[in-house]
């Protein structure tokens, strides 16, 4: 179907590091052994990479639904998308609508996404979103650590009750995984207050503290064999000094899998705003000497942005700290969400001390297998700008130039001007797309070998790489070319990866009643249909009980 | 500043030990709204249910809803966001005068109680109804509201949600937004989404004579638009597609008949919280539902040349208005 020749090819999966390689993709769009040359797309020259794996980001569903509502004044100045004959209208920006979302991903050469927070409540509402993004693949995370019903069971010291609630939830909300937000905190947000302990019992509960839901959870994934680890956003997220909580949490995960989010969110040392500074080498240094665990950036670009997460206390503090519009959404039982337009600036003491943060833990941390790109789309700044975080990483001449302009003061408070790593393009191709994927557990995706699914990016070699990243020449989803000389020409469908874990059946009898008590929302009416997830593509886990 | 603090439905039935409605006739207007969501259900936090929740009602006039309050708080018609001024000044114990007070038809008295209950309160939500969003400053009333919900919250928890009108406006309003980024008054003549509700409203298109053809669905203009806007809809090719037949439909060139959705045709509709419910059949329609006929105007359509000259290739635009 497709044959790509003379590039120069870049695939840590298969430790192939810049020689030339040709590639065969065929007719079910995965690459194949023999030759298949109905057009020959010739790389002489160019660099070939995996596309990229977003393994975590805000692009569908109730909260950046929100958001779009909160910044109309954002769309007026953003670029905008004309209907053409395969290609819908749509408004890029901070938080895109779900045509440009696809074609804004497509077009810097990332071919599949992690939507990192859904409430099962409005799954149903995410999931036809979903369908909206076209191009990309999809995988959706079901916000837990903050259901009631679960921590109920947690509390109760009912682990495998706990495990089968966990498992009935994914398979109702149709999604891949498990995503744990500040656990305990916002069961205590809602109200008013927060859970910064982990070895405190959260509000509400006699026993039970953040650090069992922690250690509980990651079991649980691992026991119910998700493809995913579990994704866990710490407690304390923003605070100065939360260094202290993130690497008591991590404790809590020792012998178990698990993916911290956003670690740079996570990395301050110091009491106040005032003294806040970065503690990204003791984080690094725990990742470096623990393989198992895995962690993207949550970088920050300065610049303006719209934050929203499931972390209603942080949230609530930004706002007091800007004071600027807020938009909070508790959802029943399950979970809550924050949503607060942001302005990153270089002349702020915060923001160049959490800008520093970012890039010194991909810079740190030395295996690019264990730390991935991101922003945690649109709170550090929005996808799209990713190639700005690429050339920061690859250049220090870039990055000292930047540093020039933070205010004289950061001088003790960060270690980015002391690290001379420079990105290799094995690096990024890693960063960006193989480590990304095996951590999804998406053996066919950020892989080049035989029957990998036919992903591929080429760029003109430049010497900006800044530009190289932001414009790719050609990208192919599933063998077809998506981006042709620069263009959007194609703008197929993307599918959803599922997961389906194993549950006993009597959980269903188990949970109605509790639900009905819960919520207000029919126990019927709950799950997601299969039919209404468009292109699924179902996961069956591996059932390690017994083992 | 401002913003919007909300929560589900759910949670205010779980929760909720503190409710206003502002500016609405829920007893009339959303009758299971008491006994579904705000005031019968007992609950985990509630065991009491009724008897641990406390209603507040501020509204120009009494109506049958008062019955079911607590409190209820008449409010000089006009005067709700000075009202709701007030309540944030007192709220962060800030000096206002007697005579801006007599002004909203309120005693001192009454607002002091109201605002030491609201900080008591655990869980406080305040619904505002069509009174409050459709009346004078209506844009600034809800605005005001939903800022007021948001200070709140440095004193306890507070929520603020609207009260939305039949149908499933919501469901319209939550798609336009993740296609467009806009929730309604959106024009797509330049080929790409913009947003300017007095412009272009379907109201305002109509009135101007701006369009050329009219497309309905799961509307009945021709019953609630101004004179002006009807005249135009007759003079135009007018689509309608309803399962009943409507004023709009009488005036309408084409009236395709569609099966009823959630009587007869499945789909997806969004509560006022916008929690989407699916919508299952109980009956069987000889009429094919909206979505089918969309789907098949949409292929007839197709067939026809596109609009951009063949081969064209449009740039992206970067505008700034
Ligand atoms: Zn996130």
């Amino acid at each position: 179907m497709l044959r790509i020749t003379g590039g120069k090819v870049y695939d840590p999966a298969n430790k192939i590091d810049g020689q030339i390689k040709d590639l065969n993709i065929d007719a079910d769009g995965k690459f194949s052994d023999g030759q298949c040359d109905s057009r020959t797309i010739d790389a002489t020259g160019m660099i070939v990479m995996p596309g990229g794996v977003d393994v975590h980001t805000h692009v569908a569903g109730g909260a950046i639904n929100f958001a779009r509502a909160m910044t109309p004044e954002d769309h007026r100045r953003t670029q905008a998308f004309i209907r053409t004959k395969t290609r819908r209208s749509g408004l890029g920006g901070m938080a895109p609508t779900t045509f440009a979302t696809g074609y804004l991903y497509a077009g810097m050469g990332w071919t599949t996404v992690n939507e990192a927070a859904v409430p099962v409540l409005s799954a149903r509402h995410t999931h036809e979103e979903l369908a909206d993004i076209p191009i990309v693949d999809k995988s959706t995370l079901t916000l837990m650590a903050n259901n009631e019903i679960m921590l109920d069971q947690m509390e109760a010291g009912e682990y495998e009750r706990a495990r089968d609630v966990v498992a009935w939830y994914i398979w109702a909300a149709k999604s891949y995984g498990v995503k744990a937000v500040n656990p305990g905190g916002v069961a205590a947000w809602k109200w008013g207050g927060d859970a910064r302990n982990l070895s405190s019992p959260i509000e509400g509960y006699n026993k039970l503290t953040p650090g069992t839901i922690v250690t509980q959870l990651a079991r649980i994934c691992d026991d119910l064999g998700l493809p995913h680890p579990m994704h866990l956003h710490c407690n304390d997220l923003g605070a100065p000094g939360n260094i202290k909580t993130t690497l008591d949490t991590l404790k809590h995960l020792e012998g178990s899998r698990a993916h911290i989010a956003h670690s740079q969110y996570h990395a301050y040392g110091g009491d106040g705003w005032e003294t806040i500074c970065s503690a990204t080498a003791e984080l690094a240094e725990y990742f470096n000497s623990h393989p198992n665990i895995t962690t993207d950036a949550g970088a920050v670009i300065f610049g303006d942005t719209v934050t929203i997460t499931a972390d209603g206390p942080w949230q609530h503090l930004l706002y007091k700290l800007t004071g600027r519009k807020w938009g909070n959404l508790d959802v029943e039982n399950e979970t809550g969400c924050g949503i607060v337009p942001y302005t990153y600036r270089p002349s702020n003491l915060v923001n160049a001390v959490q800008w520093a943060c970012g890039l010194e833990l991909l810079l740190l941390i030395q295996s690019p297998w264990q730390v991935f790109l991101s922003t945690d789309h649109p709170n550090g700044g929005c996808f799209w700008r990713y190639p700005e975080i690429i050339k920061l990483l690859m250049s220090r001449d870039f990055r000292d130039e930047c540093i020039k302009k933070l205010p004289s003061n950061i001088k003790n408070k960060i270690v980015l001007p002391e690290i001379a790593r420079e990105y290799t393009l094995m690096d990024v191709a890693t960063s960006m797309s193989a480590g990304p994927a095996r951590a999804l557990g998406l053996k066919q995706k950020g892989n080049l070998g035989t029957g990998c699914d036919g992903d591929v990016v080429i760029y003109d070699q430049e010497d900006d790489p800044g530009e190289m990243f932001a414009h790719p020449r050609y990208v192919i989803k599933a063998g077809e070319v998506i981006i042709d000389d620069g263009e959007i020409r194609e703008a197929p469908d993307g599918r959803e990866y599922i997961a389906k874990p194993f549950y006993d059946p009597a959980t269903n009898d188990f949970m109605r009643p509790l639900f009905e008590d819960c919520y207000t929302m029919q126990f019927e009416n709950y799950p997601v249909e299969i039919e209404r997830v468009h292109g699924a593509s179902i996961h069956d886990c591996k059932n390690d009980q017994d083992s | 500043m401002g913003g919007k603090v909300t929560c589900t439905l759910g949670e205010v039935k779980q929760r909720a030990d503190f409710i206003i409605y502002w500016g609405g006739n829920p007893a009339e207007c959303h009758p299971r709204h008491f006994s579904k969501y705000t005031l019968m259900q007992k609950s985990k936090f509630l065991p009491k249910g009724r008897k641990d929740r406390t209603m507040v009602l501020v509204d120009i006039r009494e109506t049958k809803s008062v019955k079911a309050s607590d409190i209820f708080l008449q409010v000089r018609p006009g005067k709700d966001f000075e009202l709701i001024t007030i309540l944030r000044a007192l709220v962060k114990e800030q000096q206002v005068t007697d005579e801006q007070i007599e002004e909203t038809g309120l005693s001192r008295e009454a607002l002091n109680d109201l605002v030491s209950r609201m900080k008591a309160a655990k869980f406080g939500c305040m619904f505002f109804g069509m009174g409050l969003s459709m009346t004078r400053g209506k844009h600034m009333n809800s605005a005001a509201l939903l800022t007021l919900a948001a200070e709140m919250n440095a004193f306890t928890k507070f929520v603020a949600m609207p009260m939305r009108g039949h149908g499933n406006v919501t469901g319209a309003d939550v798609i336009m937004r993740w296609q467009t980024g806009f929730p309604f008054g959106i024009s797509f003549n330049r080929g790409y989404p913009r947003y300017n509700p007095g412009e272009f409203s379907t109201i305002d298109v109509l009135v101007r004579g701006d369009c050329d053809a009219a497309f309905i669905i799961g509307a009945d203009p021709g019953g609630t638009m101004p004179q002006p806007a009807i005249n135009h809809l007759k003079r135009i090719p007018t689509i309608v597609l309803d399962p009943h037949i409507t004023h709009t439909s009488k005036l309408a060139r084409v009236h395709i008949t569609t099966a009823a959705q959630g009587i007869a045709a499945p789909g997806t509709a969004y509560r006022m919280d916008e929690i989407p419910m699916p919508l299952k059949p109980a009956l069987k329609s000889p009429y094919p539902s909206d979505e089918e006929v969309v789907r098949r105007i949409n292929e007839a359509i197709a067939k026809k040349p596109f609009w951009l000259p063949e081969g064209s290739m449009p740039q992206m635009v970067t505008e700034q208005v």
